[in-house]
């Protein structure tokens, strides 16, 4: 079990390190996606694309990026007791809190898949002049939210071992 | 079961799973999440994923990163640092001149970004040590860069009138625009506390010295080029927009771009400021912008119940108060909150319940925008629990202690009181600028 939680952290914290790696960059598609949007508004005519692309780079951005912010710890908390805990009691704690979060991220996966797959069966478009499909976005954010649930799981794993005195 | 008690068990839950300490948008979204699993069924499993989907419709928000981007492109590359030598050599013959200065410069800089952690970094980190060696004393520096770098939240661009424009469904042209009079006028105060109190005590900011001050007419002239930085900026950014050419999405990319391209050409692009400004870029977003998902969520909520609604005839009518006693009685509690609540949290919490019940009481919400935003400033900066006073000790030099940190804003924290007031009292403060440009 040991060994399956060691392989299981390495392997899910080296994925969504990459994937948010990667997202890191797209906030230079969507200034150039804006920047595009300035120009040929300003000198030829408007791009119709320019908005809601922007709008699914900015999606893409925050949802394939989040499991990478878990990583680094860097989601507030509310620290009025939790701060001046010591490291073995902020583990415990989170071992059990982290599942609300978890429960939560589930609700959200669950309405995810089900509106995706409205989108697939009737071919959803967004109802403006560009008139793009929307499941390549929704499927993003399924994929996204799912690896959000996988690194809850890896953070509650990196606990358990703390707390088993095991070196990760 | 009574709304009011739906609304206020929703409250107490989540307050209490915030103390747990477990992620703030993990703590928001369950409680939204449970709430809705209760009241509806399986109809309510749809409520955050369709909050994700609202969030993207809202176009404003494509901002955010771009101007949290341009804030750590400022505070990482250093590119302010002439600007600081300029206010510098301007200011420096007066007593208490630098402090001065330094609130001139979060001026600039707030007009470069919209949070007040570049101002801050920019503050303690270039200008605290110079004002430190130079006898200032260290506890009213302490609080000038505190007061002045929460100017950054209230100048446009402010990434936290663009949050508020979002809740409240105002216009973030016009909310922008309110800020402005409003922010300059707490400079002011700022800069005439720091005037007085230097008269009345010369050791607090002593005067340069003579050779130091011995600085020839064409160097000066010369470092008053670095204020075409701040300038250039914030024209590249708001020509466009004001004429109408670009939208302020657009318009905050090219701010963005803008000041990437300074940093290029002025060399100050290294790898590891790259490095740390995407990154920083992506983990502040992504905070956010998960927090703000939550909060949509748990609006989405509340708003099924109709808790507003209730709250509202539990004050008005059944409790008997005016809407000015509630509004007062609002900004107090908020200040309160504040205090022991964690900033970003404070933010998205307390919007959904009391900008809804502004709106219902009758006042302007372009106005309780920025009235939000000063009591929000105001939080920052409130121990025990400040972004602001954990920034700045994280970034002090060690001989300032936590308790010269938390001495240090009271007087600028009844500063703001004071203007907070000012703005309540006397509307047009913050509503005559949007309105002569909007013409209403």
């Amino acid at each position: 079990m040991t060994k399956f939680m060691f392989r299981y952290v390495k392997f899910v914290d080296a994925i969504n390190y990459r994937i948010g790696r990667t997202a890191m960059y797209g906030i230079f598609v969507l200034a150039g996606v804006l920047l595009w949007s300035s120009v040929s508004k300003t000198f030829f005519d408007p791009s119709l694309w320019t908005l809601e692309m922007a709008q699914f780079g900015m999606v893409a951005y925050y949802i394939l990026g989040g499991p990478y912010s878990i990583q680094m710890g860097s989601n507030v908390r509310m620290d009025l007791l939790y701060g001046s805990w010591s490291p073995r009691k902020k583990m415990w704690f989170d071992s059990f809190t982290v599942f609300f979060l978890m429960f939560y991220l589930g609700v959200m996966l669950y309405g995810a898949i089900d509106s995706t797959a409205y989108s697939f069966k009737y071919n959803e478009r967004s109802p403006t002049a560009w008139r793009p499909y929307l499941w390549p976005i929704k499927s993003i954010m399924c994929f996204g939210i799912f690896l959000m649930l996988l690194q809850c799981v890896s953070e509650l794993m990196k606990d358990i071992l703390h707390l088993r005195g095991e070196e990760i | 079961m009574p709304y009011e008690f739906i609304a206020l068990f929703m409250f107490a839950t989540m307050m209490l799973m915030m103390l747990t300490g477990q992620r703030v948008f993990g703590a928001i979204g369950f409680v939204a999440v449970v709430t809705a699993l209760t009241l509806w069924g399986t109809g309510g499993s749809d409520i955050p994923f369709s909050a994700a989907m609202k969030l993207m419709k809202w176009y404003p928000l494509l901002t955010l990163p771009m101007f949290i981007f341009m804030g750590y492109i400022l505070s990482e590359s250093k590119i302010a640092d002439d600007l600081y030598k300029m206010f510098h050599v301007w200011m420096g013959p007066l007593n208490g001149g630098l402090a001065i200065g330094t609130i001139l410069l979060m001026v600039l800089v707030s007009a470069m970004n919209g949070l007040s952690v570049a101002g801050m970094a920019i503050g303690a980190t270039i200008a605290l040590p110079e004002l430190l060696r130079r006898g200032y004393d260290k506890v009213m520096v302490t609080g000038v860069i505190q007061a002045g770098s929460s100017l950054g939240i209230l100048v446009p661009p402010s990434v936290v009138l663009v949050l508020y424009a979002m809740i409240a469904r105002q216009p973030v042209g016009q909310l922008w625009l309110a800020g402005i009079v409003p922010g300059l006028m707490m400079a002011t105060l700022f800069i005439i506390y720091i005037v007085i109190r230097c008269r009345m005590n010369p050791d607090l900011g002593p005067a340069l010295s003579e050779e130091e001050r011995n600085v020839p007419l064409a160097t000066k002239l010369k470092l008053l080029r670095a204020g075409l930085l701040p300038f250039g900026i914030f024209a590249a950014m708001m020509v466009p927009f004001v004429n109408g050419w670009t939208s302020l999405v657009e318009s905050s990319a090219i701010g963005a771009m803008s000041a990437f391209m300074v940093a290029v050409v002025k060399g100050r692009m290294t790898k590891i400021v790259f490095e740390n400004s995407v990154r920083q870029t992506l983990l502040i977003s992504c905070m956010f912008m998960w927090i703000i998902l939550a909060a949509l969520g748990f609006g989405a909520v509340f708003d099924g119940v109709g808790a507003v609604k209730a709250i509202d005839t539990l004050f008005t009518e059944q409790l008997g108060l005016s809407p000015w006693t509630i509004l007062i009685l609002m900004q107090l509690s908020f200040i309160i909150m504040g205090t022991f609540l964690d900033d970003t949290a404070m933010l998205v919490i307390v919007a959904p319940l009391y900008v809804p019940l502004v709106g219902a009481l009758g006042f302007d919400l372009i106005w309780y925008g920025v009235l939000y935003t000063i009591t929000t400033q105001i939080a920052y900066m409130t121990p025990p629990f400040g972004y602001n006073l954990f920034l700045m000790r994280a970034m002090a030099p060690p001989e300032i202690g936590l308790v010269d940190i938390y001495r240090s804003i009271i007087p600028f924290v009844l500063i703001m009181m004071a203007a907070l007031a000012l703005v309540m009292i006397f509307p047009s403060i913050a509503l005559g600028l949007p309105e002569y440009v909007y013409g209403k």
